[in-house]
Protein backbone atom coordinates (compact mmCIF):
# COMPACT_ATOMS: atom_id res chain seq x y z
CA UNK A 1 0.00 0.00 0.00
CA UNK A 2 1.32 3.48 -0.86
CA UNK A 3 2.09 5.94 2.03
CA UNK A 4 -0.47 8.60 0.13
CA UNK A 5 -3.21 6.07 -1.15
CA UNK A 6 -6.26 8.06 -1.48
CA UNK A 7 -9.02 5.23 -1.33
CA UNK A 8 -7.04 3.98 1.79
CA UNK A 9 -7.79 7.36 3.91
CA UNK A 10 -11.42 7.39 2.74
CA UNK A 11 -12.05 4.47 4.06
CA UNK A 12 -10.07 4.81 7.07
CA UNK A 13 -12.47 7.78 7.54
CA UNK A 14 -15.69 5.87 6.65
CA UNK A 15 -14.43 3.62 9.99
CA UNK A 16 -13.35 6.39 11.87
CA UNK A 17 -16.72 7.83 12.21
CA UNK A 18 -18.78 4.53 13.51
CA UNK A 19 -15.75 4.68 16.46
CA UNK A 20 -15.32 7.39 17.96
CA UNK A 21 -17.43 9.81 20.43
CA UNK A 22 -20.36 11.39 18.92
CA UNK A 23 -19.06 15.06 20.71
CA UNK A 24 -15.95 16.82 19.50
CA UNK A 25 -14.71 17.30 23.21
CA UNK A 26 -15.08 13.64 24.24
CA UNK A 27 -13.57 12.54 20.53
CA UNK A 28 -10.25 15.21 21.28
CA UNK A 29 -10.30 13.90 24.88
CA UNK A 30 -10.14 10.06 23.56
CA UNK A 31 -7.89 11.00 20.83
CA UNK A 32 -5.41 12.67 22.89
CA UNK A 33 -4.98 10.08 25.66
CA UNK A 34 -4.20 7.42 23.09
CA UNK A 35 -1.85 9.82 21.46
CA UNK A 36 -0.16 10.69 24.97
CA UNK A 37 -0.16 6.68 25.76
CA UNK A 38 1.63 6.02 22.44
CA UNK A 39 4.11 8.73 22.59
CA UNK A 40 2.99 10.42 19.55
CA UNK A 41 1.64 13.78 21.79
CA UNK A 42 3.22 15.40 25.01
CA UNK A 43 0.50 16.56 27.65
CA UNK A 44 2.20 19.02 29.09
CA UNK A 45 3.93 20.39 25.89
CA UNK A 46 0.03 21.16 24.48
CA UNK A 47 -0.71 23.35 28.03
CA UNK A 48 2.41 25.11 27.29
CA UNK A 49 1.93 25.71 23.57
CA UNK A 50 -1.29 26.79 24.30
CA UNK A 51 -0.22 29.15 26.85
CA UNK A 52 2.14 30.41 25.00
CA UNK A 53 0.33 30.89 21.49
CA UNK A 54 -3.22 32.66 23.22
CA UNK A 55 -0.42 35.83 23.74
CA UNK A 56 0.88 36.45 21.01
CA UNK A 57 -1.14 36.13 17.69
CA UNK A 58 -4.33 38.36 17.04
CA UNK A 59 -5.47 40.64 14.15
CA UNK A 60 -4.04 43.75 16.65
CA UNK A 61 -0.60 42.47 14.76
CA UNK A 62 -2.08 43.29 11.49
CA UNK A 63 -3.55 46.61 12.96
CA UNK A 64 -0.06 47.82 13.80
CA UNK A 65 0.95 47.07 10.03
CA UNK A 66 -1.93 48.74 8.54
CA UNK A 67 -1.26 52.06 11.23
CA UNK A 68 2.27 52.07 10.29
CA UNK A 69 1.32 52.25 6.70
CA UNK A 70 -1.08 54.69 6.90
CA UNK A 71 1.97 57.15 8.78
CA UNK A 72 5.26 56.12 7.08
CA UNK A 73 5.19 56.21 3.36
CA UNK A 74 8.72 54.72 3.01
CA UNK A 75 7.25 51.67 5.63
CA UNK A 76 3.95 51.49 2.89
CA UNK A 77 6.07 50.81 0.12
CA UNK A 78 8.10 47.83 1.89
CA UNK A 79 4.40 46.47 2.85
CA UNK A 80 3.25 46.46 -0.55
CA UNK A 81 6.69 45.02 -2.40
CA UNK A 82 7.34 42.48 0.14
CA UNK A 83 4.84 41.79 3.11
CA UNK A 84 6.95 38.77 4.72
CA UNK A 85 10.05 41.03 5.15
CA UNK A 86 7.88 44.09 6.47
CA UNK A 87 6.35 41.71 9.29
CA UNK A 88 9.92 40.85 10.24
CA UNK A 89 10.39 44.20 11.03
CA UNK A 90 7.42 44.06 13.82
CA UNK A 91 9.00 40.27 14.71
CA UNK A 92 5.44 39.07 13.92
CA UNK A 93 6.88 36.03 12.10
CA UNK A 94 4.52 33.02 12.34
CA UNK A 95 2.36 30.60 10.23
CA UNK A 96 1.54 31.74 7.40
CA UNK A 97 3.82 34.97 7.46
CA UNK A 98 5.92 33.11 4.96
CA UNK A 99 4.68 34.72 1.85
CA UNK A 100 2.76 37.81 2.72
CA UNK A 101 1.15 39.75 0.14
CA UNK A 102 -0.92 43.18 1.19
CA UNK A 103 -3.57 44.18 -0.88
CA UNK A 104 -4.15 47.83 -1.18
CA UNK A 105 -7.69 49.43 -1.08
CA UNK A 106 -8.37 52.88 -2.80
CA UNK A 107 -11.45 54.95 -3.97
CA UNK A 108 -11.62 52.50 -6.94
CA UNK A 109 -10.52 48.97 -5.99
CA UNK A 110 -11.94 46.74 -3.30
CA UNK A 111 -10.19 43.91 -2.62
CA UNK A 112 -11.99 40.86 -0.29
CA UNK A 113 -9.85 37.59 0.69
CA UNK A 114 -11.06 34.22 0.50
CA UNK A 115 -10.30 30.48 0.47
CA UNK A 116 -12.52 28.17 -1.53
CA UNK A 117 -10.55 24.75 -1.04
CA UNK A 118 -9.89 25.02 2.47
CA UNK A 119 -9.13 27.69 4.95
CA UNK A 120 -5.85 29.57 4.22
CA UNK A 121 -5.84 32.74 6.70
CA UNK A 122 -2.23 34.96 7.25
CA UNK A 123 -2.99 34.09 11.05
CA UNK A 124 0.38 35.08 12.29
CA UNK A 125 -1.29 39.16 11.46
CA UNK A 126 -4.82 38.21 11.71
CA UNK A 127 -4.98 35.65 14.04
CA UNK A 128 -7.43 32.90 14.05
CA UNK A 129 -9.96 32.86 11.18
CA UNK A 130 -13.51 33.90 12.56
CA UNK A 131 -15.54 31.27 12.12
CA UNK A 132 -17.72 32.47 9.10
CA UNK A 133 -14.69 32.77 6.96
CA UNK A 134 -13.87 28.86 6.87
CA UNK A 135 -17.66 27.96 6.43
CA UNK A 136 -19.15 26.74 2.99
CA UNK A 137 -21.47 29.55 2.62
CA UNK A 138 -18.55 32.23 2.56
CA UNK A 139 -16.58 29.93 0.23
CA UNK A 140 -19.52 29.18 -2.03
CA UNK A 141 -20.33 32.91 -2.48
CA UNK A 142 -17.12 35.36 -2.18
CA UNK A 143 -16.01 34.63 -5.14
CA UNK A 144 -19.28 34.35 -7.16
CA UNK A 145 -21.52 36.85 -5.86
CA UNK A 146 -19.09 39.43 -3.81
CA UNK A 147 -21.31 42.26 -3.68
CA UNK A 148 -24.42 40.59 -2.48
CA UNK A 149 -21.94 38.93 0.58
CA UNK A 150 -20.29 42.47 1.56
CA UNK A 151 -23.63 43.54 2.14
CA UNK A 152 -24.92 41.00 4.56
CA UNK A 153 -21.78 42.72 6.48
CA UNK A 154 -23.12 46.17 5.52
CA UNK A 155 -21.00 46.86 2.85
CA UNK A 156 -22.32 48.92 0.20
CA UNK A 157 -20.28 49.52 -3.05
CA UNK A 158 -20.56 52.02 -5.71
CA UNK A 159 -20.65 50.19 -9.05
CA UNK A 160 -17.87 51.95 -10.36
CA UNK A 161 -15.56 50.38 -7.27
CA UNK A 162 -14.62 47.56 -8.70
CA UNK A 163 -14.07 43.97 -6.60
CA UNK A 164 -10.99 41.72 -6.66
CA UNK A 165 -11.62 38.98 -4.77
CA UNK A 166 -8.58 36.99 -4.16
CA UNK A 167 -8.71 33.04 -4.16
CA UNK A 168 -5.73 32.22 -1.60
CA UNK A 169 -5.06 28.33 -3.51
CA UNK A 170 -1.54 28.66 -2.84
CA UNK A 171 1.10 29.06 0.16
CA UNK A 172 0.59 32.90 -0.66
CA UNK A 173 -1.73 34.77 2.31
CA UNK A 174 -3.47 37.85 1.07
CA UNK A 175 -4.16 41.05 3.76
CA UNK A 176 -5.98 44.08 3.01
CA UNK A 177 -4.39 47.55 3.39
CA UNK A 178 -7.99 49.37 4.33
CA UNK A 179 -8.06 53.31 3.34
CA UNK A 180 -7.15 55.64 6.20
CA UNK A 181 -10.21 57.13 7.46
CA UNK A 182 -10.80 60.84 6.52
CA UNK A 183 -10.46 63.02 10.19
CA UNK A 184 -7.56 61.31 11.61
CA UNK A 185 -4.58 63.54 10.43
CA UNK A 186 -4.07 64.24 14.55
CA UNK A 187 -4.47 60.81 15.29
CA UNK A 188 -0.91 58.88 16.81
CA UNK A 189 0.15 55.53 15.50
CA UNK A 190 -2.15 53.81 18.14
CA UNK A 191 -5.19 55.83 17.61
CA UNK A 192 -4.90 54.43 14.24
CA UNK A 193 -4.24 51.19 14.88
CA UNK A 194 -7.48 51.02 17.04
CA UNK A 195 -9.98 51.72 14.03
CA UNK A 196 -8.40 49.19 12.02
CA UNK A 197 -11.52 46.03 12.34
CA UNK A 198 -10.08 42.16 11.31
CA UNK A 199 -12.83 42.41 8.91
CA UNK A 200 -11.38 45.05 7.07
CA UNK A 201 -8.00 43.20 6.66
CA UNK A 202 -9.76 40.40 5.41
CA UNK A 203 -12.36 42.74 3.10
CA UNK A 204 -15.55 42.08 4.55
CA UNK A 205 -15.40 45.86 6.18
CA UNK A 206 -14.06 49.05 4.08
CA UNK A 207 -15.31 52.19 5.57
CA UNK A 208 -13.37 52.29 9.02
CA UNK A 209 -14.68 55.59 11.01
CA UNK A 210 -12.67 58.16 12.78
CA UNK A 211 -14.57 58.04 16.01
CA UNK B 1 -11.11 15.94 -7.30
CA UNK B 2 -13.92 16.79 -7.78
CA UNK B 3 -14.78 16.91 -3.96
CA UNK B 4 -17.34 18.68 -1.85
CA UNK B 5 -14.21 20.58 -0.65
CA UNK B 6 -14.39 22.48 -3.97
CA UNK B 7 -17.06 25.24 -3.10
CA UNK B 8 -16.61 28.19 -5.24
CA UNK B 9 -19.16 28.95 -7.08
CA UNK B 10 -21.89 26.79 -5.49
CA UNK B 11 -24.85 28.29 -5.37
CA UNK B 12 -27.70 27.34 -1.98
CA UNK B 13 -25.88 28.14 1.07
CA UNK B 14 -27.47 31.13 2.04
CA UNK B 15 -26.62 33.89 3.81
CA UNK B 16 -22.94 34.04 5.37
CA UNK B 17 -23.25 33.76 9.28
CA UNK B 18 -21.57 37.46 10.08
CA UNK B 19 -22.82 37.35 13.72
CA UNK B 20 -20.16 33.78 14.24
CA UNK B 21 -17.10 36.88 13.98
CA UNK B 22 -15.29 35.63 17.75
CA UNK B 23 -12.02 36.49 18.06
CA UNK B 24 -9.62 33.40 18.38
CA UNK B 25 -11.35 30.02 19.08
CA UNK B 26 -14.96 29.20 20.52
CA UNK B 27 -14.02 26.40 22.72
CA UNK B 28 -10.75 25.26 24.25
CA UNK B 29 -11.38 21.82 22.82
CA UNK B 30 -10.79 23.84 19.60
CA UNK B 31 -7.78 25.74 20.34
CA UNK B 32 -6.06 22.08 21.94
CA UNK B 33 -6.59 20.28 18.33
CA UNK B 34 -4.83 23.45 16.91
CA UNK B 35 -1.90 23.21 19.51
CA UNK B 36 -1.88 19.32 18.94
CA UNK B 37 -1.43 19.72 15.13
CA UNK B 38 0.98 22.07 15.99
CA UNK B 39 3.23 19.77 18.36
CA UNK B 40 2.15 16.24 17.57
CA UNK B 41 5.07 14.01 16.22
CA UNK B 42 4.77 12.36 13.18
CA UNK B 43 6.13 10.76 9.79
CA UNK B 44 8.88 12.21 7.43
CA UNK B 45 6.61 11.93 4.46
CA UNK B 46 3.55 13.71 6.05
CA UNK B 47 3.13 17.34 4.38
CA UNK B 48 0.63 20.40 4.40
CA UNK B 49 -0.80 19.26 0.85
CA UNK B 50 -1.45 15.36 1.68
CA UNK B 51 -3.28 16.83 5.00
CA UNK B 52 -5.04 18.91 2.79
CA UNK B 53 -6.11 16.09 0.68
CA UNK B 54 -7.01 13.91 3.57
CA UNK B 55 -9.43 16.18 4.92
CA UNK B 56 -10.68 16.50 1.43
CA UNK B 57 -11.21 12.39 2.00
CA UNK B 58 -13.34 12.93 4.43
CA UNK B 59 -17.29 11.89 3.55
CA UNK B 60 -19.00 15.03 2.24
CA UNK B 61 -21.69 14.62 4.46
CA UNK B 62 -19.53 15.07 7.42
CA UNK B 63 -17.51 17.51 5.55
CA UNK B 64 -20.39 20.21 5.24
CA UNK B 65 -21.80 19.52 8.48
CA UNK B 66 -19.07 18.45 11.45
CA UNK B 67 -17.43 21.23 13.16
CA UNK B 68 -14.19 22.45 11.24
CA UNK B 69 -11.21 21.50 13.91
CA UNK B 70 -13.12 18.25 14.57
CA UNK B 71 -12.13 18.12 10.64
CA UNK B 72 -8.72 18.52 11.87
CA UNK B 73 -8.91 15.90 14.86
CA UNK B 74 -10.87 13.33 12.17
CA UNK B 75 -8.24 13.80 9.53
CA UNK B 76 -4.96 13.52 11.53
CA UNK B 77 -6.46 10.08 13.15
CA UNK B 78 -6.70 9.17 9.66
CA UNK B 79 -3.68 9.85 8.67
CA UNK B 80 -1.81 7.92 11.67
CA UNK B 81 -3.92 4.69 11.01
CA UNK B 82 -2.64 5.13 7.42
CA UNK B 83 0.66 5.85 8.34
CA UNK B 84 0.61 2.34 11.17
CA UNK B 85 1.19 4.65 14.25
CA UNK B 86 -2.21 4.30 15.38
CA UNK B 87 -4.76 1.24 14.35
CA UNK B 88 -8.66 1.49 14.31
CA UNK B 89 -8.52 -1.38 17.05
CA UNK B 90 -6.95 0.93 19.27
CA UNK B 91 -9.13 3.61 18.60
CA UNK B 92 -11.88 1.45 18.97
CA UNK B 93 -10.85 0.83 22.43
CA UNK B 94 -9.55 3.99 23.85
CA UNK B 95 -5.98 1.60 24.63
CA UNK B 96 -2.86 1.63 23.03
CA UNK B 97 -1.71 -2.08 22.25
CA UNK B 98 1.58 -3.52 21.63
CA UNK B 99 4.50 -1.08 22.03
CA UNK B 100 5.14 2.81 21.01
CA UNK B 101 5.71 3.61 16.95
CA UNK B 102 9.21 4.84 16.94
CA UNK B 103 9.44 5.60 12.72
CA UNK B 104 8.34 9.13 13.45
CA UNK B 105 9.54 12.40 14.03
CA UNK B 106 9.32 12.50 18.17
CA UNK B 107 6.64 15.57 19.83
CA UNK B 108 7.84 19.04 20.01
CA UNK B 109 9.74 19.52 23.40
CA UNK B 110 9.07 22.07 26.03
CA UNK B 111 11.95 24.26 24.74
CA UNK B 112 10.95 24.45 20.95
CA UNK B 113 7.98 26.01 21.48
CA UNK B 114 8.62 29.67 21.10
CA UNK B 115 10.74 28.90 17.70
CA UNK B 116 7.59 26.81 16.97
CA UNK B 117 5.19 29.70 17.45
CA UNK B 118 7.33 31.59 15.55
CA UNK B 119 7.91 29.27 12.66
CA UNK B 120 6.88 30.41 9.13
CA UNK B 121 6.99 27.43 6.54
CA UNK B 122 8.03 29.06 3.39
CA UNK B 123 7.51 26.83 0.04
CA UNK B 124 9.86 28.58 -2.76
CA UNK B 125 11.77 26.17 -4.89
CA UNK B 126 13.54 25.76 -7.90
CA UNK B 127 11.44 24.65 -11.00
CA UNK B 128 14.68 23.97 -13.09
CA UNK B 129 13.70 26.20 -16.02
CA UNK B 130 12.44 29.26 -17.06
CA UNK B 131 8.51 30.13 -16.24
CA UNK B 132 6.92 29.77 -19.57
CA UNK B 133 4.37 32.80 -19.20
CA UNK B 134 5.02 36.41 -18.26
CA UNK B 135 2.79 39.13 -16.32
CA UNK B 136 -0.24 40.05 -19.08
CA UNK B 137 0.09 36.93 -21.27
CA UNK B 138 -3.42 35.35 -21.64
CA UNK B 139 -4.08 31.80 -20.38
CA UNK B 140 -6.42 29.36 -20.19
CA UNK B 141 -7.07 26.58 -17.38
CA UNK B 142 -7.17 23.09 -18.16
CA UNK B 143 -11.08 22.03 -18.62
CA UNK B 144 -11.02 18.80 -16.73
CA UNK B 145 -11.14 17.89 -13.49
CA UNK B 146 -7.61 16.46 -12.17
CA UNK B 147 -7.70 13.35 -9.84
CA UNK B 148 -5.86 13.50 -6.37
CA UNK B 149 -5.37 16.72 -4.87
CA UNK B 150 -4.64 19.82 -7.10
CA UNK B 151 -5.56 23.53 -6.02
CA UNK B 152 -7.11 24.29 -9.49
CA UNK B 153 -10.52 25.18 -8.29
CA UNK B 154 -12.99 23.61 -10.73
CA UNK B 155 -15.10 27.27 -10.71
CA UNK B 156 -12.16 28.44 -13.38
CA UNK B 157 -11.96 25.22 -15.44
CA UNK B 158 -11.61 26.01 -19.08
CA UNK B 159 -11.49 29.65 -18.35
CA UNK B 160 -9.23 32.10 -20.10
CA UNK B 161 -7.50 34.93 -17.89
CA UNK B 162 -4.36 37.52 -17.59
CA UNK B 163 -1.37 36.32 -15.94
CA UNK B 164 -0.93 39.50 -13.49
CA UNK B 165 1.78 38.09 -11.18
CA UNK B 166 4.92 35.70 -11.25
CA UNK B 167 4.93 34.10 -7.97
CA UNK B 168 8.60 32.59 -8.39
CA UNK B 169 8.40 29.18 -8.27
CA UNK B 170 6.44 27.45 -5.45
CA UNK B 171 6.49 23.46 -4.08
CA UNK B 172 3.37 22.07 -6.43
CA UNK B 173 0.85 20.70 -4.56
CA UNK B 174 -0.70 18.10 -7.00
CA UNK B 175 2.19 16.04 -6.41
CA UNK B 176 3.89 17.10 -2.94
CA UNK B 177 0.59 16.10 -1.71
CA UNK B 178 1.49 12.10 -2.97
CA UNK B 179 4.40 12.18 -1.70
CA UNK B 180 7.06 13.80 -4.34
CA UNK B 181 8.28 17.37 -3.66
CA UNK B 182 9.16 19.31 -6.75
CA UNK B 183 8.62 22.86 -7.51
CA UNK B 184 6.45 24.97 -10.31
CA UNK B 185 6.40 28.40 -11.68
CA UNK B 186 3.15 29.94 -9.83
CA UNK B 187 1.22 32.94 -11.02
CA UNK B 188 -1.73 35.08 -9.72
CA UNK B 189 -4.22 34.79 -12.68
CA UNK B 190 -6.95 37.73 -12.68
CA UNK B 191 -10.39 36.09 -14.56
CA UNK B 192 -12.81 38.87 -15.10
CA UNK B 193 -16.04 37.65 -13.01
CA UNK B 194 -18.20 37.88 -16.37
CA UNK B 195 -16.16 35.51 -17.99
CA UNK B 196 -16.66 33.01 -15.20
CA UNK B 197 -20.30 33.68 -14.14
CA UNK B 198 -22.06 36.00 -17.05
CA UNK B 199 -24.80 37.08 -14.70
CA UNK B 200 -22.21 38.66 -12.21
CA UNK B 201 -23.28 41.78 -10.69
CA UNK B 202 -20.01 43.97 -11.57
CA UNK B 203 -19.01 44.92 -14.64
CA UNK B 204 -15.18 45.31 -13.99
CA UNK B 205 -15.02 42.96 -10.72
CA UNK B 206 -12.23 40.05 -11.20
CA UNK B 207 -11.06 36.90 -9.12
CA UNK B 208 -7.82 36.44 -8.66
CA UNK B 209 -6.54 33.14 -8.45
CA UNK B 210 -3.12 31.53 -7.56
CA UNK B 211 -2.39 29.01 -10.35
CA UNK B 212 0.76 26.62 -10.93
CA UNK B 213 2.42 26.57 -14.59
CA UNK B 214 0.75 23.30 -15.48
CA UNK B 215 -2.37 24.04 -14.57
CA UNK B 216 -1.97 26.79 -17.80
CA UNK B 217 -2.07 26.92 -21.27
CA UNK B 218 -1.80 29.53 -23.71
CA UNK B 219 -5.27 31.23 -24.29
Amino acid sequence: MSAHDSDAVAAIHRELHSHLPPEPALRLKALESLLAEKGIVDTAVIDAWVEVYADSVGPKRGAALVARAWTDTEFKTRLLEDGTAALTEFGFEGQGGGHLKVLENTPEVHHLVVCTLCSCYPITVLGIPPAWYKEAAYRARAVREPRTVLREFGVELDADVAVQVWDSTSELRYMVLPERPAGTDEFSEEQLANLVTRNSMIGTDRTLGAS
Amino acid sequence: MDGIHDLGGREGFGPVEVSADYEGFHADWEERVFAIVRTMGRPSDWSLDWFRHCRELIDPVDYLTRPYYDQWLQTYAAMLVNSGLLSIEEIAQQKAGGPSPTAFAPPLTLEQIPANVRAAQTFDGDAGQAPQFAVGDRVQTSAHGIPGHTRLPAYIRGVAGTVTHYRGDHVMPDDNSAGTKRAEALYTVGFAARDIWPDAEGANDRVQVDLWESYLEPA
